[in-house]
Formats: C-alpha cells, sequence, structure tokens
C-alpha cells in the first residue's frame, strides 16, 4: 500500500530546500559547458582551414573556411574506403551478438536449471578481460587460422566481445515480464517459441535496441583490436586516422576533419538517444540494486 | 479454469522434460565466448610456460615453468608501469568522484536549461577515445598547439616558464591524469545524479520538521542512500581506468622514457615491440589475475552494502 502512494506522488525535488536561481551555480555549469565542448568546437574548427591557417601562431579563430581537407581525405586518403570497413565490421558484430545474446540472455531469466547462475557469472567475467590482455593469444591463434586482416577476424572477436554486455543487459529486462504473459499464450496452444516471438520479443524490443545502439558505438569506436589484427584489408577508422599522426608532417586540417568522420555521427546520435546510453553505461547493474531495493 | 491449468502445465513439463533445451538456446552464445574467452585463456597459460618469440620462430622453444612470472616480478619496467597505473588510477578516479558529485548536487536544484547544460557536459564522455587523444596532442601540441599557446602567454605574464604537458616526464602523467578526468567526470556524474534524482522524499520531509542543518542531512541521509550508486560509479570506473589504452598510446605511448607507461602500455610493448611472446602472455595473466581479484573485492562490498540494507 505504502509503495502505490509513493509512486502516484511527483517525483521528489530532494534538494528543494536549497535557494533556487543562484548566480554562481549558473557561472559554474557555464563554465564547465565550456570546458566540455570547446576542445572539440577547435576540431572542428580547424577541419574547414586550409593548411597554413591550421597550424598558425597564434591560433587564428576567424578564417575563411574551405573544404580541402575534406576532399584530400575522400581522394587521396581513400576514408571512406575505410569507414566502408568501419560500417561492416560493427553493423555485422552488432547483429550477431544482439541476435546470439537475446536467447541466451532469455534462458538466463526464464529457465531453472542447475548451474545456472554459474553460467551468468562466468559469462559476465569474459567482460572483464582487458582487450590488450586477449590479444596475444589471439593473434596467434588467427595467424594460424588465417584470420588476421580480414573482416571476418574482426567480426568474430567484436562479437564475442560484446556478447556479455548483451546477456546482462537484456537479461534484466527479461525477467521484468510477467512469466504469465507467456503462459497465456501457451493455453491458446502456441508452441514455446510461438509465444516467445508474439508476446514477449515485442515487449523487449526497445531494450533490444538500446543495446544494439550501445554494442554498435563500442564496435564502432574500438582501438586496440583494430590496431594489432587488422592490416590494409580491414582496417577500421580509429587505427587509420591514428596512422596519420606518425607521417613526417602532420596536416592538422585533415586529422580534425578526419576526427569528424569518427566522432561525429556517434556524437549526433547519442544526444538523441541518452536515456539508453546512460542506461548501456550501468549495464542493468543499477536496475538489479533497485530491484533489491524493492523487493525489501 | 481447469483446462487453463492443464495447458500451463502441458507447456511446463514439455519444455521442462527436454533438460537440455537452456543449453540449447544458450549454446550458440556459450560457444563464441569459449573460443573467445576461455580457449585464448588456457592457450596464454600454455605459451607463458614457453619463451616463444613470434619474431623468432627458428628458435626452438623450451618449457620454462613460471620463469617467465619470476623474471616479470623482478623487472624494473614491470613494477614502474604497476606504480604509474596505480597512480593513475587513483587518482583520476579519487578527482572524478568528487567533481561528479558536485556536478551531480548542483543538478538537484530546479535550474533553467538544465538539458542543455547535461547535453555538454556529457560531449566528452560521448566523444571516440582515439579522437580525445588526437584532439588533446593537438592542442598540446608543443608552441602550436591551441591550449600550449594560451598557456605560453598566461605563464609569460606571470614571469613563469611555459610548461611542456606531454614532454616533460613529471607533468606527462598529470596531464594523462587531467584528460582522463575531463573525459570520465561526465560518467561519475550521470550515475550519481541518477542515484540522487531517485532518492525517495520521506526522509528529507521529516529531516526538515526537525529543523536539521543542511549539512547534518547530506551527511546522514544524501551519502547514506547515495551508496549503492557510488559503489556501482567507483567500481565502474576503477576497472576501466586501470585498463585505459586508446588515449594513452595516442598521447604518448608511454613515454616521455617510461613515465607514463601503464601496465596496458608495457604489456603492449613487451608483445608487439620486442616480441616477447612469452612473457607478454603472462603479463596478461597477471593482468586478469589483479582485476578479477579487484573486482571480487568490489562485489563484496557491493553484497555487504545490501545485507546491511
Amino acid at each position: 500500500m505504502a509503495t502505490t502512494v509513493r509512486q502516484k506522488r511527483a517525483r521528489p525535488r530532494l534538494l528543494e530546500w536549497q535557494v533556487q536561481h543562484n548566480w554562481w551555480v549558473y557561472l559554474i555549469l557555464a563554465a564547465l559547458s565550456i570546458a566540455s565542448v570547446l576542445p572539440f568546437l577547435w576540431v572542428v574548427l580547424t577541419a574547414f582551414k586550409d593548411r597554413l591557417t591550421a597550424f598558425s601562431v597564434p591560433p587564428t579563430w576567424i578564417f575563411k573556411p574551405s573544404i580541402e581537407s575534406f576532399v584530400t581525405l575522400i581522394t587521396f586518403r581513400r576514408m571512406h574506403k575505410f569507414l566502408l570497413n568501419s560500417l561492416i565490421i560493427s553493423v555485422s558484430a552488432t547483429v550477431l551478438s544482439v541476435g546470439i545474446g537475446t536467447f541466451a540472455a532469455y534462458t538466463l531469466a526464464r529457465f531453472r536449471f542447475a548451474g545456472r547462475d554459474d553460467v551468468a557469472f562466468w559469462i559476465l567475467t569474459n567482460r572483464m578481460l582487458p582487450p590488450v590482455a586477449v590479444i596475444i593469444p589471439m593473434f596467434m591463434i588467427f595467424q594460424t587460422v588465417h584470420l588476421l586482416d580480414t573482416h571476418i577476424g574482426l567480426i568474430i572477436l567484436y562479437t564475442g566481445m560484446q556478447l556479455p554486455f548483451v546477456v546482462w543487459m537484456l537479461r534484466g529486462y527479461f525477467e521484468d515480464i510477467p512469466r504469465a504473459l507467456e503462459e497465456a499464450a501457451w493455453v491458446d496452444g502456441d508452441s514455446w517459441f510461438a509465444a516467445f516471438r508474439k508476446i514477449t520479443l515485442p515487449l523487449v524490443t526497445p531494450a533490444i535496441t538500446a543495446t544494439a545502439i550501445f554494442v554498435m558505438i563500442l564496435s564502432w569506436n574500438e582501438y586496440a583490436f583494430a590496431l594489432f589484427i587488422t592490416g590494409p584489408n580491414s582496417k577500421t577508422l580509429p587505427p587509420t586516422v591514428v596512422t596519420f599522426m606518425v607521417e613526417r608532417s602532420v596536416e592538422w586540417n585533415q586529422l580534425g576533419a578526419a576526427c569528424i568522420f569518427i566522432a561525429l555521427p556517434i556524437l549526433i546520435f547519442v544526444l538523441f538517444v541518452q536515456r539508453y546510453f546512460v542506461r548501456g553505461l550501468t549495464m542493468g547493474m543499477m536496475r538489479q540494486l533497485e530491484k533489491g531495493r524493492q523487493a525489501e | 479454469m481447469n483446462q487453463v491449468a492443464q495447458g500451463i502445465g502441458k507447456q511446463r513439463r514439455a519444455i521442462q522434460n527436454r533438460k537440455g533445451f537452456p543449453w540449447l538456446l544458450m549454446s550458440p552464445t556459450l560457444v563464441v565466448l569459449v573460443l573467445l574467452g576461455l580457449f585464448p585463456f588456457v592457450y596464454a597459460i600454455r605459451i607463458a610456460a614457453f619463451n616463444i618469440s613470434i619474431s623468432k620462430p627458428y628458435l626452438p622453444q623450451l618449457f620454462v615453468g613460471l620463469a617467465q612470472y619470476k623474471d616479470l616480478v623482478r623487472d624494473a619496467n614491470f613494477i614502474n608501469a604497476l606504480r604509474v597505473t596505480i597512480i593513475f588510477t587513483v587518482e583520476a578516479v579519487f578527482i572524478q568522484f568528487w567533481l561528479g558529485l558536485g556536478i551531480a548536487m548542483l543538478f538537484q536544484r530546479r535550474i533553467l536549461l538544465k538539458g542543455l547544460f547535461r547535453i555538454c557536459i556529457l560531449v566528452p564522455m560521448v566523444l571516440t577515445p582515439v579522437v580525445v587523444g588526437l584532439m588533446w596532442r593537438f592542442l598540446l601540441y608543443p608552441h602550436a598547439g591551441a591550449v600550449t599557446y594560451y598557456v605560453g602567454v598566461l605563464a609569460k605574464l606571470l614571469g613563469l616558464t611555459a610548461p611542456q604537458f606531454l614532454a616533460n616526464p613529471r607533468l606527462a602523467l598529470q596531464t594523462l591524469i587531467f584528460i582522463d578526468i575531463w573525459e570520465w567526470t561526465p560518467f561519475m556524474f550521470l550515475i550519481l545524479n541518477a542515484g540522487l534524482s531517485s532518492q525517495p522524499p520521506e526522509p528529507y520531509e521529516a529531516a526538515m520538521m526537525d529543523g536539521a542543518s543542511k549539512w547534518f542531512i547530506w551527511r546522514t541521509i544524501t551519502m547514506p542512500l547515495l551508496r549503492p550508486s557510488i559503489m556501482i560509479a567507483l567500481l565502474m570506473r576503477t576497472m576501466d581506468a586501470f585498463r585505459t589504452f586508446d588515449t594513452i598510446f595516442v598521447l604518448t605511448e608511454g613515454g616521455p622514457g617510461n613515465s607514463t607507461e601503464t601496465l596496458n602500455i608495457f604489456l603492449t610493448h613487451l608483445g608487439f615491440k620486442f616480441f616477447y611472446t612469452s612473457r607478454a602472455s603472462a603479463m596478461a595473466l597477471m593482468m586478469l589475475a589483479m582485476i578479477i581479484a579487484m573486482s571480487f573485492a568490489f562485489i563484496k562490498i557491493l553484497r555487504k552494502e545490501e545485507v546491511i540494507r
């Protein structure tokens, strides 16, 4: 009874007793916002400069914008090829890991069987491995089976890397869906799979979408594996862009343009789906804790 | 009604009769994780027991037992990497936590443009780590980088010498810590903000009725209620800071000298610069042991929290 009353009340503003609209609060927040945004804004500005203004002393703030750097990236550096590699690899890894992981998450949420918690925990430990630690044995294995510098190699690696996250994230959502809904479908004579497809799956589609978005971003950003396992054939964007820097003369306007290539799609995307992003980061751990609190 | 119960019972029995069914559903996941998690792990144990170097395949492979681990522990570079990693992790996470908590507390007030401020503050975290590295390398470039230039001007006005952020071995690690704080404070803020926003109003109402001071309320209500969120935020940040790779590799690659060489970077150098494959494997396993020990400690603390509550 008490809990229903609490839920009905508007979300509490817990520190409402504090003074509102203090000018220093706005000052701090404005300073923080500028400090957070300005560095990347500077890189974006640089991308639209020509070679000389990009590296002028003192820094130039007002200039005639040019798209020289973007043209060079496409024509001379063939960035579109690496962009395509990045797309192929991250999309495939996302589809694979979410596709496989959904069933594992469902199983761990729905069925009771011996060793269930052990399996769940073992799946989670796979996420603790630091990527660099896996690279050395992985490099040797891939060398033997000729998967170095192939799209498939990296897709398999990323799938394995993201699976624990997918399973743990989705498991919590499946647990939230009452079993009775599926049982009702069974009564109507549906098979297990038909009930899963018709009842459960539509209910978790938002969660699956959120997970997929998150997995996609992680694969898109990944650097360590891509650096050591790929070569000219399957290089993704992050290692490609870093190689620009070790050349004899670094052209910062091109580097800026390349940074836009990698970061801007994700940046825009995430800002639209902020809510999911937060949930993804905490990997359902917050949910578990909250559930524990409610249960008491 | 009876029929309904029978229908459910039938299906349930049908599924439970097939004992392997859950395992069948999980099999693709388990196969992938065994191939990519367990197999490399076992393989690494094997490699670490020999003296293999992938750059010298012609050398005979000798079984050396635990010698690789012993050499590693005696290696001054390894000890240095451990020290650098601990300084980096502890200092960065500590400052991020208090900064993030401060910002999250500010966000509990009723303020205008909250959404805009939040989006701006989230930007560093959302940027690709490699881009963060490149960006700061550009901003901190000697003489011509924007930050170097303006800090240089400021230093001149104050009569100081301009700092060399990444070239000075003493300053380089602090610069990297600063960049990590810049990048990941938003994460602390997000989790702590979520925790603060979901606190129940009752204790606050009661405390206010009793006329408790702000400081007292914060210390006795806000912080204890926030503990689970704090633990999660610290756990995730510590583990991630411990294995930071992208930004450090792009910015300094461990240099100058080995002043910013964390365990991850040292491991990369062992494996892919000097091609001490076996020793690198041994080191990877040691890092794994450290991470597992760390997460067990954290999980234990988390569990205890729940029991107390």
